[in-house]
């Protein structure tokens, strides 16, 4: 089986790393994005600093909104496991990515065990247009809903429990205030996915409102899993989150700058390295050359290369960020293959750009 | 290889050996002089001092809350220099990578990470293990989960509460064992905001004392070398003096080692109700052998506090600079982390004043441990001034004057004369370590020992000589000249591997599917799951 490509036509992967190693020395510009586990990111962020390149993952919108929350605010929040032992009240903040829904629908099935009411009541927080999530099987969610969007509903939500006026009362608004009123550990499940940053501090401000005399908090349900392990990883290397660049020698975070994707469209990038084995690469156009690490058993469309990788847990182990567990966890190979890890071929590559330093993953 | 260390000033206060001579190392270890040997390589020592690599037995550098203070701050630690060009990644304002490479300019080779939530334990390791050159180590936090709170609770055996601690330490890859406000995190989900060492965890009906103590007995009877690691309650509360002596009273003759001894030694005398308790304490810790302690210290400057007392950092909110803040509920502890800035204002100067107390009145240097608690007295790189501080009353004095007259007023330091000596300095930062971790390979300069050795140029301005050493050999390499990282190599964490205890992990299968709904493998990892090269390294309980 075929698993590099240069241009359309079959060769060594050795040969397409080599060829990878030369168009990525030769870029002025290259951008980079992934969507891969713990050891592909380590291994793409040290290829970023050796070529100056900036990185960001598929899924940068939703993570950078999460991201800039933390950088921008802070945040209450609390472990998965707590909330499924814990959680009296779970109000749904917006739309929640399908990855984490049946995290959700098992908050349904089950009651807090260590709640002394041994019971567990249900709320959404949204628009009118806001769908009933089905998710929660024959549980019902009680919806709460203003004018002015996920926002302004959380604003109304929060000036109501204040006794401030609104313009426009929130849905059931009693309801909620009722069971905010008894709850002993309420939480909130959000993600940058379904949320505006604008939201997200509204989310928080009602949360550190309710804390100043019981207890709630908010389950972060990331935009991408793999997405907020790139996120724990690129922080503990170079002290940011993705949307990070190398351009000057050191790690500099911009979340404007280095989106990949605006950098791509607006014509500054002039090369793109693309690794992901769960999604096909957008279209180039502006003349910005591809190099694709994907799987796949055909030269990716428009690439100037293209090399074959093995997908997370399925064709190799892997360490991953796990919603559910609200941390990193190894997870086994589920269908071994010989195709290689990210990690190993972004390595590869690397090794063929002479540099002084040792590659530090 | 065969490496001849000539000319150098000896200081190994474990071997009695001090002044002139050579240090003779092949590959990994330090050996005897080799009769008629010719070295490979000599190293000119002379005018240098030579001591074993420094250890670090309370430094937050990595795992969930280090790294989320990391994302918390990115303004903070903005890189501004292009790379060195042997050390990747090491210029970033505050990575794993430059973690280690600072630390080892500085003449450390062994760092402990003093704080892993058990849940999060592959986070931790693959974090440290991005931390080049230095080993490390970490202690597993345990004394807020529910699964101990309960065992206490329902009154289980000693030995089945033994099992799930031998189970922790070993499946998490930890040194020992850390408990944090033991209680208060559990109590402050059930919306409690102080927590005393004889309070009860409400709906487990245990006390934080009793938790001590159990978390105390099962350490010292599976025979972990380092003795229980205890985060007292009512950190950094007026008062909180009198909880640290009931802690170190409740000690009752069996080791036990107290954090940052310094955020506790607060009194509340004086027209602010704040005052030092450090004099006190420290006759006590003087006539109570078998407590350990270490400082804390504070030093001026922005920093970041980060904890796994989760209750207290909720409390300190108010005080964030810059205003923003992360609490975190966690499965066990969680953590909170407030950036903040030390002003030499009042209680700034209280605070740097009563940690040097502290290090000068506590006589003994084999149980008083040099830190600032990383970072949340002061960041790791504050220790060559800190040193300096320890070593020169000039230094003090001139530091005191820039403070608040009125916290000094208030303070025994400045009619304190003692200096430490370099054998002191040796014992505190290299010696003890060593034996307090069990770590019997290192600590010291005798045939046998892991070839861990900062050489440091003598020069009259402390801070500098201990700031870049001239030579720093990690197993055998020569890693630091100049100050500058000369050889880029890894590191390994050290961990005990007591067995595990088949009964317990078929409990702990059983609790986890039917409390989380999780199989037990979501907490568990391979080594290969790391993906280093031998990234432990195991150390024998005592028998
Ligand atoms: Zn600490």
């Amino acid at each position: 089986m075929a698993v590099a490509w240069i241009g359309n036509r079959e060769t060594l992967v050795e040969h397409a790393c080599e060829q990878a190693a030369m168009l990525l020395q030769s870029s002025r510009c290259p951008v980079i994005s992934f969507d891969t586990d713990i050891h592909g990111t380590r291994a793409a962020i040290a290829l970023a600093e050796r070529v100056g390149a900036a990185y960001d993952h598929v899924e940068g919108a939703g993570l950078s909104r999460e991201t800039a929350l933390f950088t921008d605010k802070g945040a209450m929040i609390v472990a998965p496991g707590e909330v499924r032992r814990r959680a009296d009240v779970v109000a749904i903040v917006g739309e929640l990515p399908a990855v984490h829904h049946s995290f959700v629908a098992e908050l349904a099935d089950t009651v807090p065990d260590l709640s002394a009411t041994n019971a567990r009541e249900f709320f959404l927080i949204g628009d009118e247009g806001t769908k009933v999530s089905t998710f929660l099987g024959s549980r019902k969610a009680t919806p709460l809903s203003s004018d002015g969007g996920l926002s302004g509903t959380l604003a109304a939500l929060r000036a109501q429990r204040a006794g401030r006026r609104v313009s426009k009362q929130v849905s059931n608004f009693d309801d909620f205030a009722r069971a905010l009123g008894t709850a002993k550990f309420p939480v909130f499940l959000f993600s940058g996915h379904g949320a505006d940053g604008l939201a997200l501090e509204m989310l928080q401000g009602l949360i550190a409102d309710i804390n100043r005399k019981s207890r709630a908090s908010a389950l972060h349900l990331p935009a991408s899993e793999s997405g907020w392990g790139s996120v724990l990883a690129s922080t503990w290397m170079t002290g940011f989150a993705p949307r990070t660049g190398f351009a000057r020698g050191f790690p500099e975070y911009d979340p404007w700058r280095f989106d990949v994707e605006r950098a791509l469209a607006s014509g500054e990038a002039d090369l793109h390295l693309w690794i992901s084995a769960g999604s096909a690469p957008p279209a180039e156009d502006n003349g910005v050359k591809l190099i694709a690490l994907a799987k796949t058993a055909e030269p990716v469309a428009g690439a100037e290369i293209t090399i074959a990788i093995g997908e997370v847990g399925v064709d190799h182990e892997a360490v991953v960020y796990s919603g559910r567990t609200g941390t990193l966890a190894a997870i086994k190979a589920q269908g071994a293959s010989e195709l290689p890890s990210a990690a190993a071929v972004i390595r590869l590559v690397a090794d063929k750009i002479p540099a002084e330093a040792a590659l530090p993953c | 290889m065969l490496t001849k260390i000539a000319g150098g000033e000896i200081i190994d206060p474990v071997n009695g050996r001090f002044g002139k001579g050579d240090l003779w190392i092949r590959d990994e270890q330090i050996v005897e002089p080799p009769a008629g040997g010719d070295a490979d390589r000599t190293i000119d020592a002379s005018g240098c001092f030579v001591m074993a690599g420094a250890i670090d037995i309370h430094s937050h550098i990595g795992g969930g809350n280090v790294n989320t203070a990391r994302l918390l701050l990115p303004e903070q630690h903005a890189a501004h220099m292009a790379r060195p060009a042997a050390t990747p990644l090491s210029n970033a304002g505050w990575s794993t990578f430059e973690t280690g490479c600072l630390y080892a300019k500085m003449g450390f080779t062994t760092v402990v990470e003093p704080a892993m939530s058990p849940g999060a334990a592959l986070h931790t390791h693959l974090e440290l293990a991005d931390i080049p050159i230095i080993d490390k180590a970490t202690l597993a936090i345990l004394g807020n989960d529910d699964f101990l709170l309960s065992m206490i609770r329902d009154s289980s055996s000693q030995q089945m509460i033994e099992d799930y601690v031998a189970w922790t330490v070993g499946s998490t890859r930890a040194l020992g064992v850390k408990v944090i406000n033991a209680g208060a995190a559990a109590a402050f989900k059930e919306n409690v905001r102080t927590f005393a060492l004889d309070d009860v965890v409400p709906t487990y009906g245990v006390s934080s004392r009793k938790i001590v103590k159990t978390l105390q007995a099962a350490v010292d009877r599976l025979g972990i070398p380092h003795p229980l690691h205890v985060h007292c309650n009512n950190l950094g509360a007026p008062g909180a003096a009198d909880t640290a002596a009931a802690t170190i009273s409740a000690s009752e003759g069996v080791p036990l080692h107290l954090a940052h001894l310094q955020f506790y030694s607060y009194g509340t005398e004086g027209k602010r109700k704040f005052s030092s308790a450090a004099a006190r304490l420290a006759e006590l810790i003087n006539t109570t052998p078998q407590v350990t302690i270490d400082i804390g210290q504070v030093m001026f400057g922005q920093t970041v506090t980060i904890s796994s007392d989760v209750m207290r950092q909720f409390s300190a909110r108010g005080s964030a600079s810059p205003k923003k803040t992360v609490i975190h509920d966690g499965d066990g502890n969680g953590g909170g982390i407030v950036p903040y800035r030390y002003r030499q204002d009042f209680y700034g100067t209280m605070q740097w004043a009563i940690g040097l107390e502290l290090f000068l009145l506590i006589d003994d240097p084999w149980r008083v441990f040099f830190t600032t608690d990383h970072p949340n007295g002061a960041p790791f790189t504050a220790y060559p001034a800190l040193f300096e501080l320890l070593m020169s009353r000039d230094a003090r004095d001139e530091m005191s004057a820039g403070g608040s007259n009125g916290a000094m007023a208030l303070s025994t330091l400045s009619s304190i004369a003692r200096e430490y000596t370099l054998e002191e300095i040796a014992v505190m930062t290299r010696a003890a370590p060593a034996k307090l971790l069990g770590l019997d390979d290192r600590g010291h300069l005798g045939p046998g020992a892991l070839a861990d050795i900062s050489i440091y140029r003598k020069g009259k301005d402390i801070a500098k000589m201990f700031g870049a050493a001239a030579f720093v050999f990690k197993n055998g390499d020569l890693v630091v000249k100049d100050g500058e990282i000369s050889h880029y190599r890894w590191g390994r964490a050290l961990r005990l591997n007591p067995p595990p205890d088949k009964a317990m992990v078929r409990r702990l299968r059983e609790y986890h599917e039917r409390r989380y709904g999780l199989s037990l493998d979501w907490f568990t990892f391979p080594d290969s799951a790391v993906a280093r090269e031998q990234p432990f390294g195991e150390v024998a309980c005592r028998s």
